[in-house]
């Protein structure tokens, strides 16, 4: 029993997702049993009807009392969890108990963060969004919506079993030869060699990382590149995932299984039974279909055709070398500047193991000066909403005149042909005329037209960046072939390791003493010899977080029925693996009331967590205060909202001129050992851990 | 990002009673519905708009879900809501105070609303809605009066301060009671020492009813509409009619008096009865001379009767081996840990099987904050089975009460009355003067430390920071208590809990019978947050099970 929605503030309904539960029940609801075929519009439409009243309730309640719903939970512990971001209200619902308040609130917020990833700074126009979100042709409306639902279904099912998605950080492959190797490789031959092709288009290769599952092997980031967030990063990885998803149950696996199926075309084994993510035939959409690559069912887009059939439509495939449009923050010396736009380009090596590249696109300067406009208006007209008039309005960075000479500018280097420029021009000079009035033109009459003007930035930088190109342009991506022999190098580069890789992504660290990681970890970890039972007895888990860096480590906790992992099989892995998950939930909650330091004997076992500040030479910072947030504040965690960020920024303030490290620590142990030992072994754990960090393979 | 939330002086923001049969037709006025709303200053558009909405997005969200909405929560303020039938009742409070706690606010509420008028939509139907209003409004100001900010956290009695009584008139006032429900009219009482339990025999939410009516005629004893008083007692003495749902009257039947002398079976029997018992005074020894009946033609088989019962009762004269004839008495949990153990054990059957509706309780471990009321027994519409008139009566002496819970014909049992009366006085005379001259219990020097114990099945409070007005050096404490508390009802199996801020660590454990909260002031706060054993917080633990045994905690 779960749904998402998102509608406006007039209940249109901008996007929904479902499962058969949820479906059945409102279908159950509104009585009739819908036609074949005729499904989309009548599921769509009672849906709406259902919730129209809470949505309508929701903005009279914002308009008249100031006041908005977070949240409802019923006697059957049904929770619904709504947000509104602007004029899009998110409403989340769960019916079977999987999900708590904060997860739905999280799901809301990442959601919202795939959008923006997906729209950039169409985002900031709530009516361009809505058009966005709803396109009027439907087919177009339901292949996006079926795009959107399964990036929440594979965002859910990595919350639901990856530890790194569970904690919002990236778990990196531990084996600091290796990465090293594909690092310079990925410098030295393939960003080298793609960034001074002609077949670039314009493009330029700033980022190239490797992903086995959802685990980074190495990452390249080329110097004129700024960092890429944790955050984006995270999104890319879903987006990645969604479109070559990696069954996280079934692809686990011994050596010989993958030896016996690697690079010879469709086997059993990867065609995993019909889970309702699985079975989502948009990510067959989104697969490539290219002689050159090892091709590989991943879906049966039929088994869940007929329980779908309310959605399905056929979509025909995109041309797989075109590249997905992202948004993504970028820092430069002179400020932060979010949701630039970016190529995406994910390129299968073997099922599993990808390729990501991300290229800065050509025009990609307009989406700066358009932000910085965008920001420009919202200043000002924060500033005349605020009462300020006049001179008052105008003060501050850039200066109205500022944005004048540069605005002027702008519309002119862009040309007249473009017809969304005519509109911006004419909304530019009835602006100009209001304020040509000198001071008196800034009152709060000027708030509409910092609207309107905002609007019309929006709507042009959705022109450039979200448009795709009609046929007469000369496509602006890496050629197909360029794209073919970046994937064959990686592919040459790393053949001998791709089992390897597989299995190591599974088993990165494991808490027994394991000769392969044994093997693998003491290089790295010489001062610290992993084998977890032996030196850390009643141990149980642990899950180490750098907020700093946004990565983390832990014992790989694989819960499969053929696997035995350390934690034994079936029932006992999967209770732990349900308290790991509910300990971070916890803990997070204490946190967001400012608590850094949790520990909880519950049942059998004894956790701990621990928040904890660093400067550079690692040197412990004294434990500041931490903000006491509502509980309707944005989720803890680094995907759809950096919390740490803001954390760091905010303890930084009494540290100033040095740099701050910020890291977490869980563990679990047995509730018998006493407490004097647990925290010995955090204390352990806490120092030593992050000793191979400094090494900056790691 | 910091935005630090004020704690809100008033417990409650919002309250309202909507009755949705008023609001049928499409000409009907949200007013028409709205019985009464709180803050009654509230102008009247902007109590349509509130309830208006809320009973509209209540509806929408049942039907989504085919369930009653439990709580609404908005950014400024939380709404526990109940629906019966057409009535909708919402409270709302900040939404600092934990879900749990609004929840059990508001069913106090309407508990205590069916407790001394019955049935909702009968009261409705019989008063006017302005006079049903004042009596919401007095229900809310004393439940919202007094107590501190922990109690309302645990939704607790209020209890006299037992650490500074001599643990005898605790016994005292036990044996008053006892020696009232001699009366086979008598129920089951409790007294009460200025608006705090000095001993009760009723669960504690039955208690928690019968103290408004308490505070109520204290505070306003000219009321007009005070119910009827006895003249022949000199005022002192009064009763009122109240209603106990089923399972109310099931419990306060259940407890192990021997109720064989109860029955009504015949008239004859019972005032034969009657004389034989009530002629029993706690000065009095027992003695079969005082026992003989009057009647001789009766008196076989009533002597019959009551020979064993009179042989094993040991009232007067306590004896520690004996069996413990009553539900013990609460006495607050601190006379002694022996004390305290023992009738733990008996609580728990009333608290598993009273409250036997522990199926709703469900285990979320997930999510932390707030539950489902694990209490939701406590909320016992009595539409089903429909309230069973009872009647309370009160014997005041000063600031000592005697409430019992007793049949309705009692008051006409001129008899019974008197009997009770006499035997009870010279008692609570002495019980008061007592109780009076018991220094009203410095609070204590601001200690070293700071406490709260929770007895879950008595329902009370011992905490050395209820004296002192919330100040803000114990604000972080109940901050943390507040979470915590919520934490333990939400995962059964958590046993105990150690939280640290930049400012304050508490310790907090629970048993299924008891919670304790404790932090530790002064020492060296200030550290890394690194794990530590050598890090004060770890000791907590070790300093609550040493310091708390004088409170009479045992933590062990």
């Amino acid at each position: 029993m779960k749904c998402l929605l998102i509608s406006s503030e007039s209940a249109e309904v901008l996007f929904h997702w479902t499962d058969p539960e949820f479906q059945q029940n409102v279908q159950e609801q509104y009585g009739a049993s819908q036609e074949d075929g005729q499904g989309l519009p009548a599921f769509e439409d009672s849906i709406s009807t259902l919730f129209a009243p809470i949505i309508i309730s929701c903005s009279t309640m914002v308009d008249r009392l100031g006041d908005s719903y977070t949240s409802f939970t019923t006697e059957n512990n049904h929770i619904y969890v709504l947000h509104q971001f602007d004029e899009c209200l998110y409403i989340a619902v769960n019916g079977d108990g999987e999900e708590d308040e904060g997860d739905l609130r999280r799901k809301i917020y990442v959601m919202k963060k795939m959008i923006e990833v997906m729209f950039g700074m169409v985002t900031l126009s709530s009516s361009l969004l809505r058009k966005e979100l709803r396109p009027q042709d439907t087919e177009q409306r339901a292949r996006l919506w079926k795009h959107l639902q399964s990036l929440l279904e594979t965002y859910s099912h990595l919350r639901e079993n990856d530890q790194s998605f569970l904690v919002e950080a990236v778990e990196r492959l531990i084996h600091p030869t290796l990465c090293e190797q594909c690092i310079e490789f990925l410098e030295r031959r393939l960003v080298q060699q793609l960034n001074s092709s002609v077949e670039r288009a314009g493009e330029e290769v700033l980022h190239a990382f490797i992903l086995v599952h959802t685990k980074l092997l190495a990452f390249y980031s080329s110097r004129n590149a700024s960092t890429l967030s944790t955050s984006d990063l995270l999104a890319l990885i879903i987006m990645a995932q969604n479109m070559y998803p990696s069954n996280i149950d079934l692809d686990d696996s011994n050596p010989e299984d993958i030896d016996s199926t690697s690079g010879s075309g469709p086997e059993s084994f990867y065609t995993p039974e019909p889970s309702p993510r699985d079975g989502d035939s948009s990510s067959s959409a989104d697969m490539p279909v290219r002689g050159s690559t090892p091709v590989f069912e991943f879906v049966d887009p039929d088994v869940q055709m007929a329980e779908d059939s309310l959605h399905t439509l056929d979509v025909p495939p995109p041309d797989p070398s075109t590249p997905r449009r992202v948004f993504l923050e970028v820092s430069l010396k002179d400020g932060l500047y979010p949701m630039m736009p970016h190529s995406m380009y994910c390129l299968p090596l073997w099922p599993g193991i990808t390729l990501v590249l991300l290229t800065k696109i050509p025009t990609s300067a307009v989406a700066m000066s358009v932000y910085t406009f965008l920001e420009a208006f919202a200043k000002l007209e924060k500033r005349l909403s605020e009462g300020m008039e006049g001179s008052a309005a105008t003060r501050g960075q850039p200066t109205i005149h500022d944005v004048r000479n540069k605005l002027d500018k702008f519309i002119k280097a862009l040309g007249p042909s473009e017809m969304k420029c005519t509109q911006l021009q004419h909304v530019w000079t009835e602006f100009k005329s209001r304020i040509a009035r000198g001071g008196s033109g800034f009152n709060r009459d000027l708030i509409q037209s910092c609207k309107n003007m905002k609007t019309q930035l929006c709507g042009i930088y959705r022109q450039c960046f979200l448009i795709e190109s009609g046929p007469a342009d000369i496509p602006r991506r890496l050629s197909p072939g360029l794209q073919e022999r970046a994937q064959t190098m990686v592919q040459d580069k790393l053949m001998d390791w791709k089992d390897f890789l597989l299995v190591k992504s599974k088993r990165n660290i494991t808490m027994v003493s394991y000769p392969v990681s044994k093997l693998i970890l003491l290089p790295v970890m010489s001062s610290f010899n992993l084998t977890y039972l032996e030196d850390f007895p009643g141990l149980i888990h642990f899950i180490c977080v750098d907020r700093s860096t946004g990565q983390m480590i832990a014992p790989s906790l694989n819960i499969t029925e053929r696997n035995t992992s350390e934690l034994g099989k079936g029932p006992l892995a999967h209770f732990i693996k349900s308290k790991v998950w509910s300990l971070v939930s916890t803990t997070r909650r204490y946190l967001q009331k400012g608590y850094s330091t949790v520990t909880l004997r519950d049942g059998d076992f004894y956790f701990c967590y621990f928040l904890w500040f660093e400067n550079e030479t690692g040197y412990k910072l004294e434990a500041g205060d931490i903000p006491v947030l509502p509980d309707d504040s944005a989720p803890i965690g680094m995907l759809a909202w950096d919390y740490y960020r803001k954390l760091l920024r905010y303890y930084s303030k009494n540290h100033q001129g040095e740099v701050v490290k910020c890291y977490e620590l869980l563990t679990v142990h047995l509730g018998v050992i006493p407490t004097e030992v647990i925290l010995q072994h955090c204390r352990q754990l806490a120092s030593k851990l992050w000793e191979p960090s400094r090494n900056p393979l790691l | 990002m910091a935005e630090l939330m004020l704690p809100d002086s008033r417990r409650c923001n919002y309250f309202f009673l909507y009755d949705g049969s008023k609001v049928r037709g499409e000409g009907d006025q949200t007013r028409e519905g709205i019985c009464y709303f709180y803050p009654e200053e509230t102008p009247l558009d902007e109590q349509e708009l509130l309830c208006g909405q809320l009973v509209g997005t209540a509806r929408c969200v049942s039907e989504l879900s085919s369930s009653p909405v439990r709580i609404l929560r908005l950014r400024r303020n939380k709404f526990s809501i109940r629906v019966k039938d057409d009535f909708f009742w919402a409270l709302g409070c900040s939404v600092e105070v934990p879900t749990i706690s609004v929840c059990e606010l508001l069913d106090q509420l309407i508990n205590l609303f069916c407790f001394y008028t019955g049935s909702v939509r009968q009261s409705y139907q019989r008063n006017s809605k302005e006079s049903l209003a004042a009596r919401w409004a007095q229900y809310l100001s004393h439940l919202q009066s007094g107590s501190s900010e922990l109690h309302h956290i645990f939704s607790c009695l209020r209890t006299i301060d037992s650490t500074n009584v001599d643990p005898l008139l605790l016994l005292k006032a036990a044996l008053i009671l006892q020696a009232c429900q001699r009366c086979p009219l008598v129920l089951a009482g409790c007294i009460l020492f200025r608006g705090r339990v000095v001993s009760t025999q009723m669960s504690p939410e039955l208690t928690m009813k019968v103290m408004f009516h308490e505070s109520e005629t204290y505070t306003k004893p000219q009321r007009p509409s005070a119910p009827s008083t006895f003249s022949s007692f000199g005022g002192a003495v009064g009763s009122t009619a109240v209603f106990l749902t089923l399972s109310e009257l099931q419990y306060v039947q259940s407890a192990p008096v021997d109720k064989a002398f109860s029955s009504h079976s015949t008239p004859h029997k019972s005032t034969a009865s009657k004389k034989t018992r009530l002629s029993r005074t706690l000065s009095d020894t027992p003695s079969s001379s005082e026992s003989e009946p009057s009647d001789p033609g009766s008196s076989q088989s009533a002597q019959k009767l009551y020979s064993p019962h009179l042989s094993d009762r040991s009232v007067l004269s306590p004896d520690p081996a004996a069996p413990r004839p009553l539900e013990p008495p609460l006495s607050n949990g601190t006379l002694s840990p022996e004390a305290e153990e023992e009738p733990q054990e008996e609580s728990f059957y009333y608290s598993f099987h009273s409250n036997g509706d522990g199926g709703s309780r469900t285990h979320n471990e997930g999510e932390m904050p707030d539950p489902p009321p694990p209490r939701s027994a406590a909320f016992d519409l009595p539409e089903e089975s429909p309230p069973i008139p009872m009647t309370l009566y009160l014997h005041r002496v000063k600031g000592l009460v005697l409430a019992l819970l007793v049949e309705p014909h009692f008051l006409s049992d001129t008899a019974s009355m008197e009997e009770v009366y006499h035997c009870s006085l010279a008692s609570l005379n002495g019980l008061e003067a007592h109780l009076r001259s018991v220094s009203p219990g410095a609070p204590g020097a601001p200690g070293p430390y700071i406490f709260a114990h929770l007895d879950c099945i008595q329902s009370t409070l011992t905490s050395n920071l209820s004296g002192r007005p919330g100040g803000a050096p114990e604000r972080p404490f109940v901050r943390a208590t507040s979470l915590l508390h919520s934490h333990f009802c939400n995962t059964e199996t958590l046993q105990e809990a150690i939280i640290r801020s930049a400012g304050a660590a508490v310790y907090g454990t629970r048993s299924v019978a008891q919670e304790t909260y404790f932090q530790q002031h002064g020492g060296s706060l200030r550290n890394s947050g690194i794990p530590n054993h050598q890090d004060s917080a770890f000791s907590l633990p070790g300093k609550a099970r040493h310091r708390l045994l004088k409170h009479g905690v045992n933590l062990l």
